[in-house]
């Protein structure tokens, strides 16, 4: 790739100190995509900024990776009651921590960039649901929200345009399942997080049975983008299928985890070996899930030249996810880090659907039992088999999260669970 | 007239309907456990999975895309669909379980999840023999299980309320008892606890399950998981006989089951009507299964010197009789907890004596009903009294009337305990059928022991006007199972052997119904009241009286009661 990413200069988290002050922000084009929107609304109709986000090819970046304008274009026309924007900042999946920084470095520009998606869908209020382990994190964007409220940015008939709109912090209370987006409206609802039935989807009845729209963090940071430098600049950044900035969270055996921005599409070697300074000690790559627990992990010989794109980690048989990336080194016991992924979705299934929660714990018993020694070969054609038993079975899509990690860890990774199973004595008779 | 395919056969509807309501409405099967047609659907259990397709529509054509066969092409859903919460379209083609590999593997491989933390106790537990999870287990289930581990451990015999215990281990969450509190008694009561295979129902912290509903949770539950206080461990399903009958405690007439062994009744549940009580009934009405077998006035009893010494039937018909005839003036008190036969036959029968028109006093608390089952009307046949033309009268001209009367005759109506008169009004002058001890029985001079909802034939009007009936369901001492052929019968008694010892001839009481002890007395006193059966009875008022026009058990059976008011009329006095 002929792609400098030395040179790169960060457009969703660029390098200005105290950015997250609402005067600094200002200072350096804050809010202007905003106004612009608000004070020309015969240009900027709602459908035009809807069709310039849809045409820059913005697709939502918690993971399901569905174009963003076309899903704002699924709200149905305004009856006069309220609206939601559901702004989900649940990230809670292991691996992924990338909206946090927007919430501590550049909080206005997702609020600008809500704010712009609230005009184009006439929203009457935006929640902000954050995980409850981010404390901190909550308390910086109510400040954020605040200073946005003083600064007259939200609220009634703002600067003037006969626009109103409100915006409030939501915290969640320590469950995964409320990331997934029916379950967070149950949530903020103030019921317990259970995924709903589809149909009907949001955009017909949402919270509190109202139209609403569910939209990644970093999904809408990156809106005051897209109007700042034109739908098709933004469409040129990164990948074709998939483009604009992205936030890659690196983690695991590398010398320098953390969250990167770069165009979509960087290769998973250039992120490794360049950008994060290798692997610690220098040793081999033996694993890599792409983006976020629940995504197909890739072995770290299938790496070469795939990108961080859509299209190019399924030809490579994973997924983008949420760019959470997690490396994992030749001395990884795969046995080890499929058992503690296992317990995480037993831990976090709400238990609604049968297959999830009976499905979680069984995965989780059979590959503690493999990892104590106790296994057989037949265990692990059970453990594919219980993955079958759950894909494609329940009302939302936590039963595949948890069952792709262990059947693409297994298929791709068998010497490791071979080497931990007993071969039964008879077997060799 | 929409079209659906089901395994090949076309059918036809014109309600929107869901795919499930709609196979099952045709007498198919399809496994299910958290769908309830009265709650909402959260398709959760994923046990009715189907394969659904719709046909390809050429919107140029405007036709149906063929194949080369000439038959339709069908674009399949491309994962299973549950069919409890699938939208029947014109068109749709649907798989079950009776033509799909994949459907047939789908249910099973739910059934294996859900076993896997199942407690194996059906041998102790009170669902066994009427469970849905056991049926469609032996059904549709996996021959055994691969689940080698430990099972999930949950709380047991947890005292959730006063009438409904939970063990927490047999649950497997389809959440209908939690969507029962929200949607229908709407209390609230329940939410499910803990995450994942950890989940129960449970009351907030502090809170007990005292939904005056609460006992419908037991119905509704697909498991043993929700077992009623006073009924687990009385008996097998197998080993009762189910009796259809009406809630006798209360004007609204709740359609019911009575379930009896041994000539006792041990539990009473609800019976679909949709005219009355949908699929539900109060906690109320099930606990009267006590005083349908306990506290029975057992022999007719006359009172001696101030104490209640049984005696025989022919000693009390004479007793009767003659304090009948003696009297100058009788104060003739029906009741609106007797059934219509009795209080026509009693009216009748003072009548033709010329002694006196009978009256009732109704049973009404008001405020005690809620606008769902339970109405103010405390007694089960107010209105059908009226309709025969009782006439209807209050505590204060009923007390003036019995000071002025030398001799009380009360129907099965205990008009001391619930404050109506005082015993001392009655002393000395009274006589009374009745089919439990009571404050009224105690005050009177004869007891005649009669017959309740649960041995008799009867036939009652509720709040609404809908005239419903019950079917005796145990034996008294003058009555037999196999003669009687107004007794229902159970599945033992069609199918056991002599070496089925279930047959007991415990528990029967030595009763009568009124309108029998009445035609003997009549026969005594040669006033020429004479009937065979309750049937006879019920032809007669139909042919007498307007309002009962046209009504018969056979009806009253097939049409799930009958309307005898038109909507919003009332009987009046």
């Amino acid at each position: 790739m002929s792609f400098d990413w030395k040179t790169y200069q960060p457009l969703l988290i660029p390098n200005i100190p105290g950015l997250a002050d609402i005067k600094v922000y200002e200072q350096h084009g804050g809010y202007v995509q905003y106004k612009k929107v608000l004070g020309d609304q015969t240009t900027w109709t709602p459908e035009a900024v809807t069709n310039e986000v849809k045409s820059s090819g913005l697709r939502g970046r918690g993971g399901a990776g569905f174009n963003t304008g076309l899903k704002w274009s699924f709200m149905p026309k305004p009856d006069g009651g309220p609206r939601y924007i559901a702004a989900n900042g649940d990230e809670s999946e292991p691996g992924t921590f990338k909206d946090r920084t927007i919430f501590e470095f550049n909080p206005h520009s997702f609020i600008e960039g809500a704010l712009i998606a609230a005009y184009a869908m006439r929203i009457t209020a935006v929640y902000v649901y954050i995980r409850g382990e981010y404390r901190s994190w909550i308390r910086m964007m109510e400040k954020a929200i605040a200073d946005a409220y003083a600064a007259g940015h939200i609220g009634k008939n703002i600067h003037g345009s006969g626009f109103s709109t409100d915006m409030y912090v939501h915290s969640g209370a320590g469950a995964y399942i409320c990331g997934e987006e029916s379950s967070l409206m149950e949530s903020l609802e103030g019921k317990r997080g259970y995924p709903r039935v589809k149909p009907p989807f949001p955009a017909q009845r949402g919270l509190w049975g109202r139209p609403t729209t569910i939209n990644n963090i970093e999904t809408l940071a990156n809106v005051p983008l897209i109007l700042r430098i034109g739908a098709e600049a933004y469409s040129q950044i990164g990948a074709k299928t998939h483009p604009g900035p992205l936030l890659y969270g690196i983690s695991g055996h590398v010398n320098k985890p953390g969250v990167y921005e770069f165009p979509s599409g960087m290769p998973i070697e250039t992120l490794i070996h360049e950008v994060c300074g290798g692997v610690k000690g220098g040793k081999k790559v033996k694993a890599v899930i792409p983006g976020g627990s629940s995504t197909p992990p890739l072995r770290g010989d299938q790496l070469a030249g795939v990108c961080m794109d859509s299209d190019s980690l399924r030809t490579a048989g994973s997924m983008l996810g949420t760019a959470g990336m997690v490396v994992m080194d030749e001395d990884t016991d795969l046995v080890d880090v499929l058992t503690r992924i296992a317990h995480f979705y037993h831990h976090e299934s709400c238990g609604q659907c049968t297959p999830c929660r009976e499905g979680t714990g069984w995965l989780e018993k059979t590959l503690k039992k493999i990892r104590r020694g106790d296994g057989t070969p037949r265990d692990l054609e059970l453990l594919l088999d219980i993955c079958t038993q759950m894909e494609g079975r329940t009302i939302c899509a936590l039963a595949d999260a948890a069952a792709w990690p262990v059947r693409y860890t297994i298929t791709r990774f068998r010497e490791d669970f071979e080497a931990r199973v007993k071969t039964p004595v008879h077997a060799h008779a | 007239m929409a079209e659906i395919f089901i395994d090949n056969k076309r059918f036809e509807y014109d309600q929107p309907t869901k795919v499930l309501q709609f196979i099952l409405d045709q007498g198919l099967d399809l496994p299910h456990f958290c769908y309830h047609p009265a709650l909402s659907i959260p398709a959760n259990c994923r046990q009715c999975y189907v394969e659904a397709g719709l046909p390809v529509f050429d919107r140029e054509k405007n036709a149906y895309e063929l194949d080369a066969n000439g038959d339709r092409v069908i674009r399949w859903f491309p994962k299973l669909q549950t069919a409890c919460s699938l939208d029947a379209t014109d068109g749709m083609v649907i798989k079950t379980h009776v033509t799909s590999e994949l459907v047939r593997r789908g249910q099973k491989d739910v059934l294996e999840f859900i076993l896997i933390n199942h407690p194996l106790d059906c041998p102790i537990c009170d669902q066994a023999g009427e469970c849905p999870l056991q049926e469609q287990t032996y059904k549709y289930g996996p021959e055994g299980s691969r689940f080698e581990h430990k099972k999930v451990h949950k709380p047991k015999r947890i005292q959730l309320g006063p009438r409904v215990v939970l063990d927490a281990e047999r649950c497997i969450n389809c959440t209908r008892c939690v969507r029962f509190t929200q949607e229908i008694s709407k209390t609230h009561q329940l939410t499910i606890v803990q995450r994942g295979d950890n989940n129960y129902p449970m009351t907030a912290p502090g809170h007990v399950f005292d939904d005056p509903y609460s006992m419908n949770t037991v119905d509704i539950c697909p498991v043993g998981a929700l077992t009623a206080s006073d009924f687990r461990f009385k008996a097998r399903v197998w080993e009762m006989a189910s009796t259809p009958s009406i809630d006798l405690t209360n004007g609204k007439g709740c359609s019911v089951d009575l379930w009896t062994r041994d000539n006792l009744v041990l539990r009473i549940t609800p019976r679909f009507n949709p005219a009355v009580n949908g699929h539900w009934m109060p906690d109320s009405g099930r606990a009267a299964f006590a005083t349908l077998n306990h506290d029975r006035v057992d022999k007719p009893l006359v009172r001696l010197d101030g104490e209640a010494i049984p005696t025989s039937w022919n000693n009390a018909l004479l007793t009767f009789t003659e304090r009948v005839t003696a009297a100058n003036r009788i104060a003739v008190v029906g009741s609106p907890h007797a059934s219509t036969e009795d209080n026509y036959v009693f009216k009748r029968f003072f009548e033709a004596a010329g002694k006196g028109a009978a009256v009732f006093v109704p049973h009404v608390i008001p405020g005690s009903g809620d606008g769902f089952l339970l109405s103010d009307d405390q007694a089960p046949n107010a209105t059908g009294a009226r309709l025969l033309g009782l006439a209807e009268t209050q505590a204060a001209a009923l007390a003036a009337e019995v000071t002025a009367a030398d001799l009380v005759v009360v129907l099965n109506d205990d008009l001391v305990g619930r404050g109506v008169l005082r015993a001392e009004d009655l002393a000395g002058k009274t006589i009374t059928f009745a089919s439990n001890h009571n404050a009224t029985t105690a005050a009177a001079d004869l007891v005649v022991p009669v017959t309740n909802g649960a041995e008799h034939v009867g036939t009652y009007v509720n709040v609404d006007g809908r005239a419903q009936r019950t079917i005796p369901a145990k034996e008294t001492s003058r009555t037999d199972r196999r003669l009687n052929l107004e007794m229902s019968s159970g599945r033992l008694d069609t199918f056991g052997t002599r070496f089925d010892n279930w047959v007991s001839d415990l528990n029967r009481i030595d009763c009568v119904p009124a309108w029998e002890f009445l035609t003997e007395a009549s026969q005594e006193l040669g006033t020429g009241l004479y009937y065979e059966s309750a049937r006879d009875v019920l032809a007669e008022i139909a042919a007498r009286i307007d309002a009962f026009a046209g009504i018969s058990y056979e009806r009253m059976d097939d049409e799930r009661g009958i309307a005898l008011l038109a909507t919003n009329e009332t009987v009046s006095a």
